[in-house]
């Protein structure tokens, strides 16, 4: 219904513009396809570069004169501790997202339908912490917890500090995306016998589908890509993360070659532009709806 | 009205099975479900921050074998003494004079542009490829652009070389390394970052306001710029404050970045003062984590300062 409206008011809207206006347009999706350029020239320069041959990849022109695809077998064949760090980075990443979701779940459901004393401050306190450089300033006593934990130089414990990177973020969207759930919906379904549990499971978590993509892309980068935190806790070059191993890597000669870096690259970076890709609708309602106003 | 719904319940609860024991189970079985989040947020952000900051009083050294002293404001006094304190919040404010007009007018201008792109489809297509970028994890843009700005090998300078022929191979553009370059340089990435995101932002703000209000803006006879100036800009006002006072405190708290390219030489324009932190905290000496902490509370108290500051300036008026 919306969109159809939407639609004809946009026919409506090309209909009237007069046909001087024909060049305007062009010159607008001129000035968008430049911006849409200068985004995508970067990432195909390294997508090209880890198909070139080596002596391509020397010469520097943009378009090799030979492809070759074999650095991306040889990567996870001879680098021997990369097959490690992936598996690192795909573990803490997993586990970071699964465990912020649960949690900012069941915060933003109790934060707007169960309201208990209190929740205020919570609220407060999460608005504060976003603008308070809380991870720089953290590291610090982060480093001692844990320590304290026994959990230097250990991968797992990387957990613990990456939820709350966007955990924060998360509650708050979670919150705004709860809050366009009638309170009624779930009071009839507790009137039925439902427990809060159930009430949230069959009947809120499918209204707030959107909001919930929105929190795995966000939790799954901020994750993914977390260099401070590994850097500082783990001293081990085969328990860290690939961000890390991906940062301090000099592109040369040897293994670390520029076309198999460009293909370790290529490797990581690719998960999340395709789940984007394919949730983007989801992703961008979510936005509109929770993301944006939170 | 939610409220008041739960604590009619609460109080019908004690009333009927008569004892607060009840009331207490059911203000539990309530934080039940905020419990494990607050775990986290407390055990990992709140605390922390009341830690270091009990720290910064304290002469605390991490691979220190003596028990720390309490020794009140010293930190502070050697800190806000010290010539490097001041010069590495001035490189932070530096930076985030570089990178935040961009950050803001760009996407501005670009989400003005794609919020009147008739066709649907390509709509989509444009809001896709603008956002790339934004679902490219931190660490993988900076080593994307370590590449770019590679002094040998990358293809901006074989750009400027080859291509151009403006520079040769000797003097070609030192970007990065804590170069004079080092901060446009992270400024023009971190604005190639946010460019998507930022222009989404805006699009959600665009596409609030009511279309009549343009139009009879333009039947009234105003142009273009007057209409952006004078009915669209209002209307984006509160998106643009939350913005510029979130981007104002990302760019102050940059840290990841100058590790990457900077590294910790004091001359370089990437100390700033979270590196002096970083620097004090991890690498020097016997880890001096009481002065680090105060030299982290001073940069958070400057940056806060301004961003109340900020919030002031934007407040709505009328």
């Amino acid at each position: 219904m919306m969109t159809l409206e939407a639609d004809r008011a946009d026919t409506n809207r090309l209909n009237e513009e007069p046909a001087s206006s024909v060049g305007t347009a062009a010159l607008r999706h001129v000035v968008i396809n430049l911006f849409n350029l200068a985004i995508l020239l970067p990432l195909a320069w390294v997508l090209l570069m880890s198909v070139k041959s080596l002596p391509d990849a020397m010469r520097g022109d943009f378009w090799p004169k030979h492809f070759d695809f074999t650095h991306y077998s040889f990567v996870f064949h001879r680098i021997t501790t990369l097959p490690v760090n992936m598996f690192n980075s795909i573990y803490v990443t997993a586990a970071t997202v699964l465990i912020t979701t649960v949690c900012a779940v069941l915060a933003g459901y109790a934060l707007v339908h169960i309201r208990p004393l209190g929740s205020g401050l919570v609220v407060t306190a999460l608005l504060v912490s976003l603008y308070f450089p809380v991870r720089v300033v953290s590291i610090i006593s982060i480093y001692q917890t844990q320590h304290w934990l026994g959990l230097i130089n250990n991968t797992s414990g990387l957990i613990l500090p990456y939820i709350t990177l966007q955990l924060a973020i998360s509650i708050l969207i979670m919150r705004s995306m709860f809050q366009l759930v009638p309170h009624e919906m779930f009071e009839s379904a507790r009137i039925d016998g439902a427990g809060h549990w159930r009430a949230l499971w069959e009947i809120g978590l499918p209204m707030v589908r959107n909001g919930l993509v929105v929190i795995f892309i966000v939790n799954f980068v901020a994750a993914w890509g977390e260099y401070l935190f590994c850097l500082t806790l783990i001293d081990d070059e085969a328990k860290r993360t690939m961000p890390v191993v991906l940062a301090a890597a000099q592109g040369g000669q040897g293994q670390w070659a520029w076309p198999n870096l460009a293909a370790v690259y290529v490797i990581v970076v690719t998960p999340g532009i395709i789940a984007f890709t394919l949730a983007q609708r989801m992703f961008f309602k979510g936005l509109m709806e929770g993301a944006l106003k939170g | 009205m939610a409220q008041a719904i739960v604590n009619d319940e609460v109080e019908l609860g004690a009333r009927v099975a008569g004892g607060p024991v009840l009331v207490l189970r059911k203000g539990m079985s309530e934080w039940l479900f905020l419990l494990p989040a607050l775990l986290f947020f407390i055990g990992y952000q709140v605390w922390p921050i009341v830690r270091v900051l009990w720290l910064s009083f304290t002469n605390f050294q991490l691979l220190s074998d003596k028990p720390a002293q309490w020794v009140g404001f010293d930190n502070y006094a050697q800190a806000l003494h010290d010539p490097l304190m001041w010069a590495s919040l001035g490189r932070a404010a530096l930076f985030t004079i570089m990178f935040l007009p961009g950050t803001i007018i760009l996407p501005l201008l670009l989400a003005i542009l794609v919020d009147r792109v008739g066709d649907r489809r390509l709509a989509t297509l444009y809001r896709v490829i603008l956002l790339i970028p934004a679902v490219i994890p931190s660490t993988l843009i900076f080593v994307l652009w370590k590449w770019m700005y590679n002094y040998q090998s990358g293809p901006i300078n074989h750009l400027l070389v080859n291509t151009f022929g403006l520079f040769t191979v000797q003097n070609a553009p030192q970007w990065l390394g804590g170069t004079p370059l080092t901060l446009p340089a992270i400024a023009i990435m971190e604005v190639w970052w946010g460019l998507g995101y930022h222009t989404i932002f805006f699009i959600a703000g665009l596409a609030a306001i009511p279309k009549d209000m343009p139009d009879a803006a333009r039947i009234d006879g105003a142009n273009e710029w007057q209409v952006f100036w004078h009915v669209t800009r209002p209307q984006l006002a509160p998106i643009m404050m939350i913005l510029v006072v979130l981007r104002f405190g990302s760019a102050m708290a940059v840290i990841d970045e100058y590790l990457i390219f900077g590294g910790f030489n004091r001359a370089s324009p990437t100390y700033t003062w979270t590196i002096f932190m970083y620097d004090q905290a991890f690498k020097t000496g016997l880890w001096r984590q009481g002065y680090a902490a105060s030299i982290g509370m001073i940069g958070a108290i400057a940056m806060m300062i301004v961003m109340v500051g900020l919030i002031w300036i934007f407040r709505p008026k009328g």
